[in-house]
């Protein structure tokens, strides 16, 4: 049956790879909220042309393969003369899959704020910019917190994906020590033990989050 | 751009043709799945295993599951094209998601309906083929329309496992022309109408069913 004394050799391997997969994860959240933060504010305070291409960059966010997203990203980033190594252009690669709902999630948030604030801003002498900084994003911090969770489980989904532009997250080192030793069902299953682990304590983390404090 | 598109197009076929037989697969297997979930208790086996295979496919990456298909079905004895392979991977993925997508519309239905049936002498099967799932049927069309277009993007994975399906083939080109970004935008423009097309049907699917409901709500 199962090779146990094979799996606990390769252990230190796939921990490894799975905290760059975590680092990988955790770093291009960190990138798309920030980047969600800066272009939901612009898009809320501009006029209808910006408006227009952010809403094309979140259809094509959303309406693209991430597969294919990040070849582009892969491809394009030294065709305009950027060249970083693979690691980081899996955090960019990401981070802009990650922005397109990040937008979305913090744009709705503000909408669903009620009306009357935005107009009390304008009462109390606020110009655009400082109502959406100062009262509305406050209050939307608190409930935007489950679905950020529960973007960051679709980022480490996606990263897995980076295993094709050679990124040694887990699913790559699962692929290299399956062709390495050519022992199938001992490395599938230790690697997705490891998917499991991750992404069911992030599951869980995003329901507490939904139940405390969404009110 | 214009002299490989012919060449992109039979791939683009197979995209199609992957996405759609899955989701067609998926959608029998999730009702059945989701109606026993919702019908019976928590603790009948069938459904502590079905559970447990929506939890696994909820919290690994497609693209495990991909290899595992293909790592393992030969393992087993099962030698199939990889097109099939392909198929059952997304079969095996979609199925979880539907699971979910029909237990949530069947526990949606009101109580009553199984009462009222139950007084009218019908047994539970006949129940659930006749009344139920034909009304949660149409509850599930825009989750299911939905479903539809992640399994569109997510076919775009079974590349890895070297079918030919557009992403694959784009890259199979590439490797001919060198020209990356021209073939890359090329994809992007053939994958958008079809993916943005069917989240776009998805929407009208659910303001349907949302102003039926709420004329219902005013007639009360």
């Amino acid at each position: 049956m199962l090779d146990i004394d094979f799996m606990i050799e390769i252990l230190p391997r796939v921990l490894k790879a799975s905290l760059v997969t975590l680092e990988i994860s955790f770093l291009s959240l960190f990138f798309s909220v920030f980047l969600g933060l800066i272009f939901s504010i612009i898009a809320l305070s501009s006029g209808k042309l910006i408006n227009i291409l952010i809403r094309c960059f979140v259809e094509f966010t959303r309406g693209v393969p991430q597969l294919v997203q990040i070849s582009i990203i892969y491809f394009a980033l030294p065709y305009i003369g950027i060249y970083f190594d693979e690691f980081w252009t899996g955090v960019v690669a990401l981070s802009f899959i990650g922005a397109g709902y990040t937008i979305e999630i913090f744009r709705n948030a503000v909408l669903n704020v009620d009306r009357g604030q935005h107009e009390a801003g304008k009462i109390l002498g606020l110009t655009k910019y400082q109502t959406l900084i100062y009262i509305l994003y406050p209050q939307i911090i608190k409930r935007s917190l489950p679905p950020i969770t529960n973007e960051l489980i679709n980022v480490v989904k996606a990263s897995a994906l980076l295993s094709v532009i050679s990124v040694n997250e887990l699913t790559k080192i699962m692929n290299d020590v399956i062709f390495e030793y050519f022992v199938v069902i001992e490395v599938l299953l230790e690697a997705t033990i490891m998917y499991l682990l991750i992404i069911s304590v992030l599951v869980y983390i995003s329901r507490y989050f939904e139940k405390r404090l969404v009110v | 751009m214009v002299e490989v598109f012919p060449r992109l197009l039979p791939p683009l076929w197979v995209t199609i043709k992957v996405s759609f037989i899955s989701l067609f697969l998926a959608f029998f297997i999730g009702l059945f799945f989701g109606s026993i979930n919702s019908i019976y208790s928590k603790f009948n086996p069938i459904n502590l295993v079905s559970r447990f295979y929506v939890w696994i496919v909820l919290c690994t990456p497609i693209i495990i599951q991909i290899y595992a298909a293909y790592l393992l079905l030969p393992k087993v004895g099962i030698k199939l094209d990889v097109f099939w392979v392909g198929v059952i991977a997304l079969t095996f993925n979609s199925a979880g998601y539907q699971t979910e997508i029909s237990r949530a519309s069947i526990t949606s239905i009101d109580k009553g309906q199984y009462e009222a049936s139950k007084t009218l002498g019908m047994s539970l099967l006949t129940t659930m083929i006749y009344i139920i799932i034909p009304q949660a049927i149409k509850r599930m069309l825009p989750a299911t329309a939905n479903e539809a277009s992640h399994l569109i993007k997510a076919s775009a994975v079974l590349s890895v496992i070297a079918l030919l399906e557009l992403h694959k083939a784009a890259i199979n080109l590439q490797g001919n022309s060198f020209k990356f970004i021209e073939l890359l935008a090329l994809q992007a423009l053939l994958y958008l109408p079809i993916v943005l097309g069917t989240s776009y049907i998805a929407s009208i699917l659910q303001k349907n069913n949302d102003d039926k409901s709420s004329k219902i709500d005013l007639a009360k």
